[in-house]
């Protein structure tokens, strides 16, 4: 067998992961928090100041790279349910329901710096806007998510129905992205380009790529912690788990 | 931070980015513990449920259980 394609198989195999996430986790998260120390400083003592918006511009350094995650996440979170789904993989399941509070927690960001930015600089904390109204009901998508997973006592079961969900709700990720040029947003539109022409001077970019690829490893270190603990969750009272613990102690 | 921004008045904001930043670290540390706090219970109940099965030779698979 192809050694991509056994690690595959193997990766799905209960006791394998444990190991795997448990040995991965710590490493991508402590590389993720070293790249976004990089782009932090960059944030926060390398720049300057807009010439517009002041320092409040540096906002932009943790709200544009966690607003990309929360849609980012929920993509791959359906892609897992529907994978899930189609072919029953029980760790897909639990990859698709470790992606939700971590998303919750971008999107939360999001909205939370988003307003913190909005005060100073539209003179509000809120508005119905359709950028902003559409990233909220992301959030509440995520917490029926998390929600319809726990309230269901079948884990197998909870995760299916909380994964349709997060399938339908993929629809509103196209309506996040372009509705800044459907409607007349307050929210301006797309200043940064991943492969176009950026709207950003060049000097004030370097930060945001590295907050960009920071917050994306630190989210692979999240979900293998979050797989890893919801993983001995359902697996509690499986004789690895009793040798995992025999061994620690 | 504070660098003066052209030759206009320097309006600052400092206390948004404070507070923005803020959020930012108590969300992502929440973020890294809870996981960890979790798999820390889940290990705790599975030492004691095998300490459980060493005592009584047997697993119930239900605490209250009189089998």
């Amino acid at each position: 067998m192809n050694p991509v394609v056994r690690w595959f198989h193997q990766l799905g195999s209960p006791p394998y992961f444990d190991r795997f996430s448990a040995r991965w986790a710590p490493v991508a998260h402590g590389l993720g928090l070293l790249v976004m120390a990089y782009g932090l400083y960059g944030a926060l003592f390398v720049v300057p100041a807009d010439y517009q918006q002041g320092d409040s511009f540096r906002i932009l350094y943790i709200h544009v790279p966690s607003a990309w995650m929360s849609m980012a996440v929920f993509a791959l979170m359906a892609t897992y349910a529907a994978i899930a789904l189609i072919w029953r993989i029980k760790l897909c399941e639990i990859l698709a329901m470790a992606c939700a509070p971590i998303g919750a927690a971008f999107t939360l960001i999001t909205l939370v710096t988003g307003s913190i930015w909005g005060k100073p600089m539209w003179g509000t904390w809120w508005d119905w806007d359709p950028r902003l109204t559409t990233e909220l009901i992301l959030l509440f998508l995520y917490l029926g998510v998390i929600g319809l997973y726990n309230a269901i006592d079948d884990r197998r079961s909870g995760a299916r129905a909380a994964g349709l969900l997060a399938i339908v709700g993929v629809v509103l990720l196209p309506v996040i992205h372009y509705s800044v040029t459907w409607w007349n947003s307050l929210h301006q539109g797309q200043t940064i380009s991943l492969f176009g022409k950026s709207h950003m001077d060049a000097s004030m970019l370097p930060p945001l790529w590295a907050m960009v690829v920071g917050t994306h490893v630190w989210f692979v270190g999240s979900l293998l912690a979050r797989a890893r603990a919801d993983n001995l969750r359902r697996e509690a009272g499986k004789e690895w788990v009793a040798k995992l613990v025999r061994a620690q102690s | 931070m504070g660098r003066e921004a052209g030759k206009g008045a320097i309006v600052s904001y400092r206390d948004y980015v404070i507070a923005a930043y803020g959020v930012f670290a108590v969300v992502m540390l929440w973020d890294f513990f809870a996981p960890h706090v979790a798999i820390r219970q889940y290990v705790r109940a599975a030492r004691q449920r095998a300490a459980r099965m060493a005592g009584t030779g047997k697993d119930t698979g239900f605490p209250l259980s009189r089998d």
